[in-house]
């Protein structure tokens, strides 16, 4: 029997500014090469979260389209929050990292509320941190990715971060940290898009997202070798 | 005066820098006239009759400029216009102190320049144009831009300095709001409703389900509508005239931006009539790199094809990517062509899957392939070397199509025109 595994990709429409559409389609690419049915869900501003939600995506958008979705994203908090809390594994990348946090400060001093379930706020900045990037993290090794991105994300208390920034701003340029991590839920500045790039993050995400759904994912051995080559360029790259 | 002397240091720069064989050339006099006597270009392009012309947008500028110059020529104006790339001020500069007498006189009659869109204000704040023709607001090279947004805001400041017309996109949400603020006349151009699926824009690119409601045509009364293409065949609506012509300028793309070049030249040549013009843009060839064709010594031809973001991919793809043609792509990620790779995974490259592609080259043949290893398609070989995987892609029999980034397109043209029988 083929298991079924349900991918929510939330506000397609609003948050796609940065080729996010690619981290849907490794996901959902490699679930089905690893001998998995995998079902997409478009979740959009109004609509209910489907009945079973096994891993939730977002991408980055616009500084308009962030007011669009804002409100959204504030009435559906306490769903997501549960979700988190099931252990469900996320990735929001950039624009829904942030509203995930706790608030984000535009440059005029406006307070945007988030859902926090980050304890990170985000300042915007004046100058656009723009690169390849590379992190350091505990449970992923490493990850190269792309990063454009104006706000400034600080971590609050004891928020752990994705990982430590060996190339590139990260979070905000000053503490070396990149990205968020909260149960299985990574918040992150990486585009690039980042799972094509690191697909060992991919299949750990199937990975929490099968145990999650009832059962455990045999990872195929897959032909990464286009990645691990892509990775190696990505270490000497020169700027 | 300051045209006379800014006219001589432009020409003996010029002069200077040939000898010396600099790849820099076309920007450096007129860095050193910009440098030396500020309000030299003011002075200078004050004196054309007919004024200005400014094309902007993200995709179809080169292209849409050259049919507008062409058009203009053909109708008996002497057009001043900025060489191939030399899209900045400088390069106007160096463009405008070439072709001047040395009494600082322009031979012309008006000048059509394309502008790069982050630069155009520093051009726009010193002279204003008389005519814009405003083409697209797409996504492109966000590492230098940020969001679309801003891309599109800096379309707009270019356009709201016209004096005279603005001639817009009416499908173009973006520009078409913009133009709504103008206060010189605005003219449009458009698709029919039957079209506009082929020319999805920016949003539209990305979108998923439930976005189709927004295909919605453009509600304003448009001076020449796109009604119908099939093969290099497209037909016009000018008034209540249906026009037809055949096209050398290739790609469903061009049949929309020649809808805009086609707008622009009924208000700038109002005693032209339409049918003529029509006629005439059926004589306008390929712009450089731009779906040129090249004739090889083994008697086949290679289309190179410049594709810099989602929507020109996508539209190169519609256009030329079929069963049968050889395919090469070539991606590289120089400043010029977007450092970052992300724009790869906003185009469906799906209908390669039936042609195959037989190499991937440039800095980025890697990250190509494995962007297409998601939408199966099979990759015959790798090899970032351009010059190498030419070759080796030139040697095949049959018809060829390369889909190259901005840098690997100019490095490929000229090894192409080294290599060629001759352009086509």
């Amino acid at each position: 029997m083929t298991h079924k595994l349900h991918i929510v990709h939330i506000y397609p429409n609003e948050m796609n500014t940065y080729g996010d559409r690619g981290n849907l389609l490794t996901l959902k690419r490699r679930a089905e090469w690893h001998g998995l049915e995998p079902a997409v869900h478009y979740y959009h501003v109004g609509d209910a979260l489907p009945k079973q939600v096994d891993i939730v995506l977002g991408g980055g958008g616009q500084d308009s389209a962030q007011g669009a979705i804002q409100d959204d994203v504030l009435r559906i908090g306490d769903e997501l929050h549960a979700l988190v809390g099931a252990g469900v594994p996320m990735l929001m990348v950039c624009g829904t990292y942030q509203l995930f946090g706790n608030r984000f400060v535009t440059n005029d001093g406006q307070e945007i509320k988030g859902i926090g379930i980050f304890d990170v706020e985000t300042i915007a900045g004046m100058k656009r941190l723009i690169g390849n990037t590379a992190v350091e993290t505990e449970d992923f090794s490493t990850l190269y990715g792309f990063e454009n991105h104006s706000g400034r994300t600080y971590l609050k208390n004891d928020q752990k971060a994705l990982g430590t920034v060996t190339r590139g701003s990260g979070n905000n340029g000053e503490d070396g940290t990149e990205g968020a991590r909260t149960n299985n839920a990574i918040g992150t500045y990486l585009h690039g898009p980042l799972l094509p790039n690191n697909p060992h993050l991919a299949d750990a995400l199937l990975t929490l997202a099968a145990q999650h759904a009832g059962f455990e994912l045999k990872t195929k051995g897959l032909d990464d070798e286009l990645a691990s080559r892509a990775r190696m360029a990505a270490v000497t790259r020169k700027y | 005066m300051r045209r006379v002397i800014g006219t001589a240091i432009g020409k003996s720069v010029a002069k200077a820098v040939k000898i010396r064989g600099k790849s820099s050339g076309q920007a450096m006099p007129g860095l050193v006239v910009e440098t030396l006597i500020p309000g030299y270009l003011g002075a200078m392009l004050k004196q054309l009759p007919d004024g200005i012309v400014i094309v902007t947008g993200t995709n179809g500028k080169t292209t849409t400029t050259k049919m507008a110059v062409e058009l203009l020529e053909v109708n008996g104006k002497r057009v001043l216009t900025n060489a191939t790339g030399s899209n900045l001020t400088r390069g106007i500069i160096s463009s405008v102190s070439q072709q001047a007498t040395k009494s600082g006189k322009l031979p012309f009659d008006i000048a059509v320049f394309e502008l790069d869109e982050a630069y155009a204000r520093q051009f726009t704040d010193v002279i204003r144009p008389r005519y814009v023709l405003g083409l697209n607001a797409s996504r492109d090279q966000l590492d230098r831009f940020g969001e679309v947004d801003t891309v599109a805001k800096f379309m707009g400041e270019t356009m709201l300095s016209a004096t005279d017309q603005l001639v817009v996109n009416a499908d173009d949400k973006r520009l078409s709001a913009i133009a709504a603020g103008a206060k010189a006349k605005v003219t449009y151009f458009g698709v029919a409703p039957s079209l506009l699926r082929f020319f999805p824009r920016d949003d539209e690119l990305v979108a998923v389900d439930g976005k189709q409601a927004t295909l919605e045509a453009a509600d304003v009364p448009l001076a020449v509508e796109l009604l119908d293409f099939k093969g290099d065949a497209a037909t016009y609506r000018i008034g209540k005239e249906r026009l037809e012509t055949m096209l050398q300028v290739t790609g469903q793309h061009n049949f929309q931006n020649a809808a805009g070049a086609l707008a622009l030249l009924l208000a700038v040549l109002p005693k032209v009539s339409p049918k003529t013009l029509v006629e005439q843009l059926g004589q306008v060839k390929p712009a450089f790199g731009r779906g040129q064709a090249f004739k090889l010594k083994n008697g086949s031809e290679v289309q190179l094809n410049l594709v810099k973001n989602p929507a020109s991919f996508r539209q190169g793809l519609a256009s030329y990517a079929r069963k049968g043609i050889a395919t090469m792509v070539a991606i590289n990620d120089n400043i010029a062509d977007s450092r970052d790779m992300s724009w790869l995974w906003d185009i469906d490259f799906s209908v390669l899957k039936e042609a195959e592609v037989e190499f991937t080259t440039g800095l980025r043949a890697v990250d190509m392939a494995l962007r297409l290893q998601y939408d199966d398609v099979k990759v015959n070989a790798i090899e970032p070397d351009l010059e190498k995987a030419l070759g080796a892609f030139c040697a095949l029999p049959g018809d060829k199509i390369i889909f190259a980034s901005y840098t690997a397109m100019m490095t490929l043209h000229d090894l192409l025109k080294r290599k060629a029988g001759k352009e086509l």
